[in-house]
């Protein structure tokens, strides 16, 4: 049963995505995730929780906020404003009062009708491409009830979905939204469980099961019509030859002729300072993008993995050679 | 002493390919600049009357950087002017039989004939200033009319000085009959004229009807006689020639210039030498060097010769390397001012523009072979400013140019050419028919064989005096009248006498707003004061274009324009079959922007009083940051795909763009019709304007033609065009539209630049992305839009190390300009512009 109205907290909606899925997309980031990887891109996808960013350059230092927060928890400083997070009880009123937008609100809620209008806009853009709207995040299967509603209505709108997962929740939960998906793309980051556990804080058991659940869906049920294999590629994480291989031989082993994309993400530091707005240490605050030659190794080691080449993409920003 | 460090460039940027060692070395020569020893200069010639003069400022009140100039420009040009023999029968004859004979005897008897080292075509110097003909007692009353206290040239510059905006009866930007002499030669527009000339009553022929047509019948011998010396030219140096390949090409010339252009074109060769003389001499013809004087459907009226000639073997190279010669022939058109400023007088596109591809009749595409060889040439002699392409897209478009187009924009810092969307542009035309009754001109059997000028403004082709550009009207003015009931709202102060006005009302008395009740009053008094400005440019302009029609007729572009000969009337007088005269809204996200701020901070949230905002402008916002921040990032914004906003966006079009439809020139009868196209004026008349409601400090930029303001655009490239296509009309409702359902309300074109990061592009499944995003375009956008493809770390590269950019092209409102040569504040607003970076 869908659920009549459920909302979803999310952080928001990238129009014109050209790198979740094909063709030109909209992507929905859900807010909230039960992995905590290191080298994670979107820090503000992590907490389920209403979250506040202070961004310097727009600051004009008013004193606005600080004199509204009711809880006393925001004091400018010469290095800056500083949110004392054990205290902010997420109220939203420094964000609203805020005249500069310097103070933004993480998380928003949002109801399938508002959600719909939104991507309903660019419509015209899918179309044209053979794009739709992807699910993303944070992680979508965590919000199941909205999950399912708004896939539900844009299979009715004839726009093709997409779900991006990292694999970690319930069978049912797959069950409720592959029958509305039209791929998925799936994060297979380590095939160690021990790394696994240790990177993302949790194994890789549920989700090695889940993905051939999907398997079986895909070729039982005929969803998803397409499964895509992302893995990226974190120095002194995910990125050795050993996981590489790895991953390229279970997918071969136990997902061969399904799937049509495994794409070996480049890491890329561009969330540094978003790190920095959430006062959160990144560990890979100093850490290089690769070089070029770096990328097309692991490219090489991917394709001589088993699975099949000409379905491996290396993507992302490589250093400037200069 | 230091060893200076020079690095090499980090950014590889286009460079042509594929030239041959004759067109290198003329593109080469070209770029030498003042060190050339061979130039286009402007040449002065007098009818050697103590009264004489020669510069008409009239075309130029539109560039307000010329302004402190126009006095010396005349008087210059004046000094330098060599003496013509004149005709003893000259001054018994009427004004424009004095123009055609003085400008043909300079043409064809005093001018140099020069063809330079390789060169496939003839026709060089033409940028002439030549005598304004007049008697001394018509320079009196000319010069009353402009420099008198009351004249055009002080209230033109009162109306800019007040933050209006500009106008002028400028030349140029036009689309001539070339096809017709293509096809048909000079000799057939001789024959109609002197057949239309023997059907004169006896009355007319004396008055003024038969010295028109005698003018232009000696106009029309023009390209000619001037083509005959050409030929003996080439033969000249024919004879001379030791090398035979290079001998033969001279006697052929010289053949080919002994039919055409009077003869009509047989072959490819004979057509593009047709095309040239008979173009240079229309820049010859109003002593004006080229801006917006554009081919039209360069690929289809050209294609015919084409194919024959490649039937008879021409090797389709050869027929490459006539184009070339063409390209750098146009580029000499900048040579006019070449010892003028810091880059051989190259300051911005002048905007020769040509269209490729496109509808034509029943839907169909008219994509053909010339028009990728003229893609191979724009590729392979890119960067170089003229002559400017404009390529038609439309939902039929082949899938090999859309490729083709994509492939073009990666490879060039940019798009090398403007793209011009036909279903929108198509439905403005029709609009443009039924605004101003001539449903029989312009109609669904020949609206698809419209074409652009200069930039992207859309006009029927060889019968309208467009003049795109002559009326650019600042639509911020109007919310500073409204905010003040009337007045400036800082009084103006003379820049070199010191002396400051007297508060003064111009505008509509729609009293004090801090009255206003509500938001729809404010509207009202918003809408009352734009009618205003628009009344007000209209009276403007009307009086350099009566100076113009009564001065300044130019014979031999009447007779490249339908309607002039049947009507024996020149075309500065109303002649053509179409008349139009477009005002180019300035400032419109601004103005839109201020409106919504307005309503935002006064009357919906009640953030402040009225009086407390009008108040913050005077101050320029000094001591209110906090309700300028406010301004700036809480009040909602167009370019954002937010339908409350995008209506209001729609009020503000529909409103200024109805009321401009009411007027017409009086001494001319050319109808007054919308358009939007910012040239640079957005960015000079932002130190004019004072401080905007949106949050907008003086001298921070306005906004650019139909563009969202800088940095509004938050929700992303689609948002933007769809905000865009919005506000021009969208689709209709009712699935009909003015064509194939759309709507457009700004038939001259609306500019619409949009900057992307190069990564958009970075291989071929993002290719095919971007070239869906075109196709989204063409459903969702606007008319016109121009790519800019630009990585602000090159730019800040270019910046610090300008000698290694010195080619590096920038697009802005869809006018080119070498980055290098532009000024620091517009280098810094281009890196400032938000980068699409598509994720």
């Amino acid at each position: 049963m869908i659920n009549s109205s459920p909302q979803g907290f999310l952080l928001h909606l990238q129009r014109l995505s050209t790198e979740d899925g094909p063709g030109l997309r909209t992507t929905v980031f859900f807010k909230g995730c039960p992995l905590h990887c290191a080298w994670c891109h979107n820090p503000e996808s992590l907490s389920t929780r209403l979250q506040t960013q202070w961004f310097s350059v727009r600051c004009i230092a008013c004193h606005t906020c600080v004199q509204t927060c009711p809880n006393g928890c925001l004091t400018m400083t010469a290095s800056g404003l500083q949110i004392d997070r054990e205290r902010c009880e997420a109220c939203g009123k420094c964000v609203q009062v805020c005249p500069s937008g310097a103070l933004e609100a993480l998380g928003t809620t949002m109801k399938v009708d508002q959600a719909l209008a939104e991507l309903l806009k660019d419509q015209v853009y899918y179309e044209k491409s053979g794009g739709g709207v992807t699910l993303s995040g944070g992680e979508p299967t965590f919000q199941p009830d909205f999950a399912e509603a708004l896939l539900c209505s844009l299979r009715e709108q004839g726009i093709s979905t997409a779900l991006d997962t990292c694999g970690l929740c319930s069978i049912h939960t797959l069950d409720r939204l592959l029958p509305y998906t039209d791929l998925v793309l799936f994060d297979l980051k380590l095939l160690d469980p021990l790394l696994h556990q240790q990177f993302t804080g949790v194994s890789n058991a549920t989700i090695l099961e889940n993905l051939k659940h999907i398997r079986d869906s895909l070729h039982n049920q005929g969803h998803p019509a397409s499964l895509w294999i992302r893995t990226p590629l974190i120095p002194g994480a995910t990125l050795s030859d050993e996981n590489l291989s790895a991953i390229g031989r279970y997918l071969a082993d136990n997902l061969h002729g399904t799937v049509s994309r495994w794409e070996l993400c480049s890491f890329n530091n561009l969330c540094r300072d978003q790190y920095i707005r959430l006062g959160l240490e990144w560990s890979y605050a100093k850490t290089p993008l690769l070089s070029r030659e770096e990328l097309a190794h692991c490219e090489q080691i991917a394709k001589a993995s088993g699975f099949s080449p000409q379905h491996i993409l290396a993507t992302g920003a490589t250093r400037l050679d200069l | 002493m230091t060893t200076p460090v020079i690095e090499k460039p980090r950014y590889a940027i286009k460079s042509p390919s594929n030239l041959s060692s004759r067109i290198q070395w003329l593109r080469d020569y070209y770029f030498q600049g003042v060190a050339r020893s061979w130039n286009n200069e402007f040449t002065s010639w007098t009818s050697g009357t103590t009264w004489d003069f020669q510069y008409n400022e009239l075309s130029f009140y539109i560039v307000p950087e010329t302004y402190s100039f126009l006095q010396t420009f005349r008087s210059a040009f004046k000094q330098v002017a060599r003496p013509v023999v004149l005709d003893p029968e000259f001054w018994k004859w009427t004004l424009p039989e004095r123009r055609a004979w003085f400008n043909r005897e300079v043409l064809v008897k005093y001018l140099p004939k020069e063809i330079l080292p390789g060169d496939l075509l003839a026709g060089a110097r033409f940028n002439i200033q030549t005598s304004a003909c007049l008697t001394e007692k018509e320079t009196k009353e000319r010069d009353r009319q402009v420099y008198g206290s009351m004249g055009a040239r002080a209230a033109m510059l009162w109306f800019h000085n007040h933050g209006f905006g500009n106008a002028g009866a400028t030349s140029g930007h036009i689309i001539p009959d070339y096809g017709r002499i293509i096809r048909d030669g000079w000799k057939s527009v001789h024959a109609e004229l002197e057949q239309a000339y023997a059907a004169l009553s006896p009355i007319d022929r004396r008055g003024k009807k038969g010295g028109q047509m005698r003018a232009m019948l000696t106009a029309a011998t023009l390209a000619r006689d001037l083509a005959a010396e050409y030929s003996k030219e080439c033969a000249r140096l024919a004879q001379a020639e030791p090398e035979p390949l290079r001998k033969s090409e001279l006697l052929q010339m010289a053949d080919n210039l002994t039919r055409v252009p009077w003869e009509p074109a047989r072959n490819f060769w004979e057509a593009v030498q047709s095309l040239w003389l008979t173009h240079m001499l229309v820049m010859a013809d109003e002593n004006y060097p080229g801006p917006g004087v554009s081919f039209g459907r360069l690929d289809q009226y050209l294609l015919p010769v084409w194919d024959k000639s490649i039937q008879d073997g021409m090797d389709p190279e050869f027929g490459k390397e006539l184009l070339k010669c063409f390209w750098l022939h146009c580029n000499t058109a900048y040579d006019g001012m070449i010892r003028t400023g810091g880059n051989q007088g190259i300051t911005a596109g002048y905007g020769q523009l040509f269209n490729l591809s496109g509808l034509g009749p029943e839907g169909r595409d008219m994509t053909n072979a010339l028009t990728y060889i003229l893609l191979d040439v724009i590729d392979e002699m890119s960067p170089i400013l003229e002559p400017k392409p404009n390529v038609r897209l439309h939902r039929a478009s082949p899938e090999k140019l859309l490729d083709r187009v994509v492939e073009m924009i990666a490879s060039s810092q940019g798009s090398p050419f403007l793209l011009n969307f036909d279903e929108r542009a198509m439905a403005g035309m029709m609009l443009e028919a039924r605004r101003s009754g001539v449903t029989n001109f312009i109609n669904e059997n020949n609206v698809f064989d419209y074409a652009s000028v200069g930039c992207l403004e859309n006009t029927m082709v060889g019968n309208d005096r467009s003049g795109t550009v002559d009326a650019n009207l600042n639509l911020l003015k109007a919310v500073e009248l409204t905010l003040t009931g009337g007045y400036d709202l800082l009084p103006f102060t003379d820049g070199i006498t010191g002396k400051t006005d007297k508060p003064q009302r111009w505008g509509e008395p729609t009293g004090d707003p801090a009255q206003f009740a509500t938001w729809e009053q404010f509207w009202q008094a918003y809408a009352a004061q734009t009618r205003h400005i628009i009344r007000r440019i209209v009276e403007l302009y009307e009086r350099s274009e009566s100076i113009r029609a009564k001065y300044a007729p130019t014979p031999y572009v009447s007779c490249l324009v339908r309607g002039c000969a049947q009507k024996a009337l020149d075309i500065n007088e109303g002649g053509s079959e179409l008349g139009y005269v477009t005002i180019e809204a300035v400032t419109y996200a601004t103005t839109v922007d201020s409106l919504l701020a307005v309503k935002y901070l006064v009357y919906d949230e009640k953030v402040c009083t009225l009086a407390e905002l009008v108040q913050a402008l005077k101050d320029n916002w000094e001591g209110h940051a906090v309700l300028q921040a406010r301004a700036q990032h809480k009040a909602p914004k167009y370019g954002r795909d937010d339908d409350n906003a995008d209506l209001l966006a729609c009020q503000v079009m529909e409103l200024w763009t109805d009321e401009t439809w009411k007027y017409k020139t009086r001494s001319t009868g050319r109808q007054f019709r919308p358009g939007m196209l910012s040239w640079n004026y957005w960015v000079a008349d932002s130190f004019i304007l004072p401080a905007s409601p949106d949050g907008r400090p003086r001298g921070k930029f306005l906004s650019n033609a139909l563009c969202p303001s800088n940095g509004a655009d938050i929700n992303g490239p689609t948002a933007n065009v769809n905000s865009v296509g919005k506000v021009l009309g969208g689709k209709a409702v009712d699935g009909k539209g003015d064509w194939a359902g759309y709507l457009n309300v700004l038939p001259n074109g609306g500019s619409h630049t949009m900057t992307f990061n190069p990564s958009i592009l970075r291989d071929p499944e993002h290719r095919e992305k971007f070239k869906a995003f075109l196709k989204g375009y063409i459903e969702n956008g606007g008319s016109a839009l121009q790519v800019n493809l630009i990585d602000a770390g090159l730019l800040r590269d270019a910046q610090q190390h300008p000698e290694n950019y010195r080619h590096l092209l920038v697009r802005v409102t869809g006018y080119n300009a070498y980055f290098t040569s532009i000024g620091r504040e517009l280098q810094n607003e281009i890196i400032a512009r938000e980068s699409h970076n598509m994720r």
